[in-house]
C-alpha cells in the first residue's frame, strides 16, 4: 500500500472516530457527578410524612429522603414484579407456600442523623402502617392502612433479618412495598416529627425547608450505595401559577415539570418554542371517575347508577375535557401503559364505551324502570372541588346527563371542605380523582372497592366482588391472576361501582440534560432521584 | 396635637377590637376546621386520635374561652402556633412580611412616578391630545387587572427575551440587582394600576386648584408656567391625592395575593390565602390584624400629614 493510501486511510478512520464520538447515543456515556437539579413543585406538601399523606405533592419531594425495602427499577418504565430491585433488602424469598416473605437487610445503612437501620425499623414502619395492636405508635392519618390487612405478624428474629408473615399467599405486598408510598421510617423519630422533617436513608437529604417556597434536599455523603447519588441536590421549587412555572421551564429556571401539571396544550406550546425539550407520554396511574353515594336515594337503586355510567360518552369526555390527553379504562391503568388494563375489545362492551346513542337509550329505559321520566325527572346534586380541572370535568357529566333527561345542579365545594365532605358520605353526587400508588389489583382493588374500606367513596359492597378481590390476590399464577383481574374490572363497570371517565395521561417535560429520570406508568415511584444525572 | 394621637389611638384600638371578633367569628362560621382537613383528607379516621387533637388545639372549648385565651396570648407577644405546621406563627409570618411591604413600597413609587406627573400634565394640557392619550392609558390600567398584566409581562419575556424572574426569592444582600429585577416587574404590574388612579385624581384636583384666584395671579405676574404649576398649584392640590396614596397602600398589603402568585414572591398576601384554605386560625387571624393595623397606622400617618403639607390644618 502506498504511503498516500495509509495516510488516507488513518485520516478516515480519525474522522470517522471523532463523528462517532460527537453523535454516539447519550445511553454510552458516563454519568457526570455534580449539580443542583430544580423540579417545579406544585404546592406546598401538606406535610413531609408519606405514610401519613395521599398525594403526589408529598410523595415526590420526600421519596428522595427515604428508601423502602424494594424498589421499581427507576431506569425501567413499566413497573412490574421483573423490574422490583433491592433497597433496604439485599435479598427475598417467599416462604410457607407463599404465606411468610423474608427480607434479608442491608448491613451498611445510617439513618440521616448516624443511627444505624436495622430489623427493628422495618417492623416498627409496617406495624404502625397496619395499625397492629402492639404498634408502638400510631398515624394521625392512616390512607393505606388496608393494603396490610392480610398481614398477621412482622417479625424481627435478628437485627438483618424481617419476616412478613401472612394470612394467605398474597404476590402483590412485594409490589406494594415497593411502590413510593412504602418507605421505611425510623423507630427512633415519633411520627409527629417527621412530619415536619426527613429522617431517613436515603440519597439526599433535607437543607431548608421554607414552607410555601421551597424544600430544598443536599446529597447524603454517607449513602450506602458508593457513588450515589450524582447530583449535589435538588431544589424542589414551589409554584402554584401553572402558567408561571411553565415560563418557568421554557426559560431553563426550573429543569423538570410537575407530573400531570404540563398539559398537553402547555407541552405542545413549550415544544413549540424550545424544540430541545424532552416530552415523554406517560401514565400517571390517575383516574377520573364519579362517585355515587349509595347510602342516598336513588344511588342506592344498580339501574340508576348504571343508567348514569351509560349515559357518559368516556371518549367524548377524553376528547372535550382532556383534549385527548387521556386513556379509556376500566378500573385498571390500560394498556399500553398498564399492566391490567381490560383489553379494547372487552371495554367497548362496557357502559359508555359503546355506541354513544345506544348507551344513551338505554339509559333513558333504565331511568325509567326506575320510575324516572320526563314527567318525574331524576335530580342530582353534582358535587365537585372548586378548581378549574375538576369544574371542567363535572360540567361535562352534568350536560351529558341533561342528554338523558337527569337534572343535575352543579355545587362548587372547597377543597378543604370536600374531601371532609366525601369522607363523613355527606354528599350526593360527585367528580373525584383517583391515584394509585403501584399498578397493582391488590393496592386498587382493596383501597377503593372493597366492602367496608374507608376509602371505597361510594360505599359500594358486594360480597361477590370481594371474594373475586381475594380469589386474584391469592392466585399465584400470573396469567389465571390477569383473568380474575379482568373479570373484576368488567363486573365494576356493569355495576357502575365508581364509574371510569378516563386515565389521565402525562406530558412530562424536562430539559434534556437532565439524564435517567424515566417516568413510569405511575407518578408515585420513581422519585428516588438517585440515578439522576446532569449533562451539563 | 397630643389630644388628636390620643383620640386617634383610642379609636385605633377600638377598631382593633372590633376586626379581632369579626375574623375570629368568620374563620369560625366558614365550614370546616384543621382537624377536619387533615384527618379526613386520607380517607381513614381515627376518631380517638382527632378527638384528641381537636383538644389540644383548644378547638372543644367554648368559642368565648377560644377568642379571650387567643386575645390573652397576643397582648403577651405570643402570636400561637401553625396548627398546619406546628412551628410557632411568627416563624412563618416573620420572612414573609418585608416582601410584601417592599412590594407595596414599590408599586406605590412606581405609581406616584407615573401617576402625579402624567396627572399634571393632562391637567395643564387639559382636552388636548396630549390629555386624551394619557386619559385613555389611565383608563387601561384600571381596566387591566394587575395578575393579567403581570402574566402577560412574564410572557412576553419569555417570548422575546427568553427570560422569565427568578422562581425564588432573592435577599438583596445576595444579588441586588437581581433582587431589585424580581419586585420591578410585579411592581409594575401593580402600580400601572395604581398609577391610573393617581392620574385621574391628581388631574381632577390639579384642575380645581389651576382655577383659583392665586394661581391667575401669580401667571398674570410674570411668573414661570412650570414654577407656578409645581410649586403652587400642586403643593395646594396634594391633599387628596396623599389621601388616596394611604388607601392604596393599606389595600396593596393584603390585595398583593395573586401578584404574588403570578410572580412567585412568598409574601404575606399569598400566605394568608392558604392559611384560610387550610382553616390555621392563628395566622389568618394575626395577618388579619396586622393588616387591620398597617391600614389604621397608614391612615394615622397620612393625617399626620395633612398637617406637614398644610399647614392651615391643625389638630386640636
Amino acid at each position: 500500500m502506498t504511503r498516500f493510501r495509509v495516510l488516507t486511510l488513518t485520516a478516515g478512520l480519525a474522522l470517522l472516530g471523532v463523528l462517532a464520538v460527537t453523535f454516539a447515543p447519550a445511553i454510552g456515556q458516563a454519568p457526570k457527578s455534580g449539580g443542583i437539579l430544580n423540579v417545579w413543585h406544585r404546592e406546598n406538601p401538606p406535610s413531609l410524612s408519606i405514610h401519613e399523606e395521599a398525594t403526589i405533592s408529598t410523595v415526590l419531594p420526600m421519596s428522595a429522603c427515604y428508601n423502602n425495602l424494594v424498589l421499581f427499577d427507576p431506569l425501567k418504565k413499566q413497573e412490574s414484579e421483573a423490574t422490583i430491585i433491592p433497597e433496604l433488602a439485599e435479598k427475598w424469598s417467599w416462604q410457607d407456600g407463599g404465606r411468610t416473605l423474608v427480607f434479608f437487610l442491608r448491613k451498611d445503612v445510617k439513618w440521616h442523623d448516624g443511627q444505624l437501620f436495622t430489623a427493628k425499623d422495618v417492623k416498627y414502619t409496617f406495624d404502625v402502617v397496619r395499625a397492629a395492636p402492639d404498634a408502638p405508635a400510631k398515624l394521625r392519618v392512616n390512607p393505606r392502612k388496608g393494603w396490610y390487612d392480610n398481614v398477621v405478624s412482622i417479625d424481627a428474629p435478628d437485627a438483618y433479618t424481617v419476616l412478613f408473615r401472612l394470612k394467605r399467599p398474597q404476590p402483590s405486598l412485594l409490589m406494594m412495598l415497593a411502590s413510593g408510598y412504602s418507605p421505611v421510617y425510623p423507630a427512633h423519630v415519633p411520627p409527629a416529627e417527621i412530619r415536619n422533617r426527613c429522617v431517613g436513608t436515603g440519597p439526599f437529604k433535607v437543607k431548608d425547608y421554607r414552607q410555601g417556597e421551597l424544600l430544598d434536599l443536599v446529597k447524603n455523603p454517607d449513602y450506602f450505595v458508593k457513588g450515589r447519588p450524582y447530583l449535589d441536590g435538588i431544589r424542589y421549587i414551589i409554584v402554584k401559577e401553572r402558567g408561571t412555572a411553565v415560563a418557568a421551564i421554557q426559560t431553563g429556571r426550573i429543569d423538570v415539570g410537575f407530573p400531570g401539571e404540563v398539559s398537553k396544550a402547555a407541552s405542545e406550546s413549550l415544544k413549540a418554542a424550545v424544540p430541545q425539550l424532552v416530552v415523554t407520554v406517560a401514565s400517571q396511574n390517575v383516574n377520573d371517575n364519579l362517585i355515587m353515594n349509595i347510602r342516598r336515594l336513588p344511588f342506592d337503586n344498580p339501574k340508576v347508577r348504571k343508567a348514569i355510567s351509560l349515559a357518559v360518552d368516556r371518549r367524548a369526555y377524553i376528547k372535550a375535557v382532556h383534549q385527548g390527553g387521556a386513556l379509556p379504562g376500566a378500573s385498571m391503568a390500560p394498556k399500553p401503559f398498564g399492566v391490567w388494563g381490560i383489553l379494547e375489545k372487552d371495554l367497548n362492551q362496557l357502559p359508555g364505551y359503546g355506541d354513544p346513542a345506544k348507551d344513551k337509550a338505554e339509559a333513558k329505559k333504565l331511568l325509567a324502570e326506575a320510575g324516572f321520566g320526563p314527567g318525574n325527572p331524576l335530580k342530582v346534586e353534582m358535587g365537585t372541588r372548586a378548581i378549574a380541572i375538576y369544574v371542567d370535568f363535572a360540567s361535562f357529566i352534568v350536560d351529558q346527563l341533561k342528554q338523558v333527561g337527569v337534572e343535575a345542579t352543579l355545587k362548587q365545594i372547597e377543597t378543604g371542605v370536600w374531601h371532609p365532605m366525601v369522607t363523613r358520605r355527606e354528599y350526593h353526587m360527585g367528580t373525584n380523582l383517583t391515584g394509585i400508588g403501584p399498578d397493582d389489583p391488590d393496592a386498587n382493588f382493596y383501597e377503593n372497592y372493597r366492602c367496608g374500606s374507608p376509602r371505597n367513596y361510594t360505599d359500594y359492597c358486594s360480597e361477590l366482588v370481594d371474594s373475586m378481590m381475594d380469589k386474584q390476590s391469592a392466585e399465584l399464577d400470573p396469567k389465571k391472576r390477569l383473568q380474575l383481574v379482568y373479570d373484576i374490572q368488567k363486573k365494576l363497570e356493569e355495576e357502575a361501582a365508581r364509574p371510569l371517565m378516563g386515565w389521565r395521561v402525562d406530558y412530562f417535560t424536562h430539559w434534556p440534560y437532565v439524564k435517567n429520570l424515566i417516568p413510569h406508568q405511575s407518578i408515585y415511584n420513581y422519585w428516588r432521584m438517585q440515578e439522576v444525572w446532569l449533562d451539563k | 396635637m397630643r389630644t388628636y394621637l390620643l383620640k386617634r389611638l383610642g379609636i385605633a384600638l377600638l377598631t382593633l377590637f372590633g376586626m379581632s371578633i369579626v375574623i375570629f367569628v368568620l374563620m369560625r362560621l366558614a365550614p370546616g376546621n384543621i382537624v377536619d382537613i387533615l384527618y379526613e383528607a386520607g380517607g381513614y379516621v381515627d376518631p380517638v386520635a382527632k378527638k384528641e387533637l381537636t383538644k389540644e388545639l383548644g378547638l372543644d372549648r367554648p368559642i368565648v374561652a377560644q377568642y379571650l385565651s387567643w386575645v390573652g396570648d397576643i397582648l403577651q407577644g405570643n402570636l400561637g402556633k401553625s396548627y398546619r405546621y406546628d412551628v410557632p406563627a411568627w416563624q412563618i409570618i416573620k420572612p414573609r412580611i418585608p416582601i410584601t411591604v417592599e412590594l407595596a413600597i414599590l408599586s406605590l413609587l412606581v405609581a406616584v412616578l407615573l401617576g402625579v406627573p402624567t396627572g399634571v400634565v393632562s391637567a395643564v394640557r387639559q382636552d388636548t391630545t396630549l390629555d386624551y392619550v394619557l386619559r385613555v392609558i389611565s383608563l387601561a390600567g384600571l381596566s387591566m387587572p394587575s395578575f393579567w398584566l403581570g402574566m402577560v409581562i412574564i410572557l412576553g419575556l419569555v417570548a422575546w427575551a427568553g427570560w422569565s424572574p427568578p422562581m425564588l426569592y432573592v435577599p438583596p444582600t445576595q444579588d441586588f440587582k437581581v433582587h431589585v429585577l424580581q419586585f420591578l416587574l410585579p411592581a409594575l404590574a401593580v402600580g400601572y394600576r395604581s398609577s391610573a388612579l393617581l392620574m385621574r385624581i391628581t388631574r381632577s384636583s390639579v384642575l380645581e386648584v389651576m382655577r383659583e384666584d392665586y394661581i391667575r395671579t401669580a401667571l398674570a405676574k410674570g411668573q414661570r408656567e412650570r414654577v407656578v404649576i409645581w410649586r403652587h398649584a400642586l403643593k395646594n392640590a396634594i391633599l387628596p391625592i396623599v389621601t388616596v396614596i394611604g388607601i392604596e397602600f393599606a389595600f396593596l398589603i393584603g390585595g398583593l395575593v395573586v401578584t404574588e402568585t403570578v410572580f412567585n414572591l412568598p409574601g404575606v398576601a399569598r400566605y394568608l390565602v392558604e392559611a384560610i384554605l387550610w382553616r390555621d386560625y392563628p395566622i389568618v387571624q394575626n395577618l388579619v390584624m396586622f393588616i387591620a393595623i398597617v391600614v389604621i397606622l397608614s391612615n394615622l400617618f397620612v393625617d399626620m400629614l395633612y398637617g406637614w403639607l398644610d399647614p392651615r390644618v391643625r389638630y386640636g
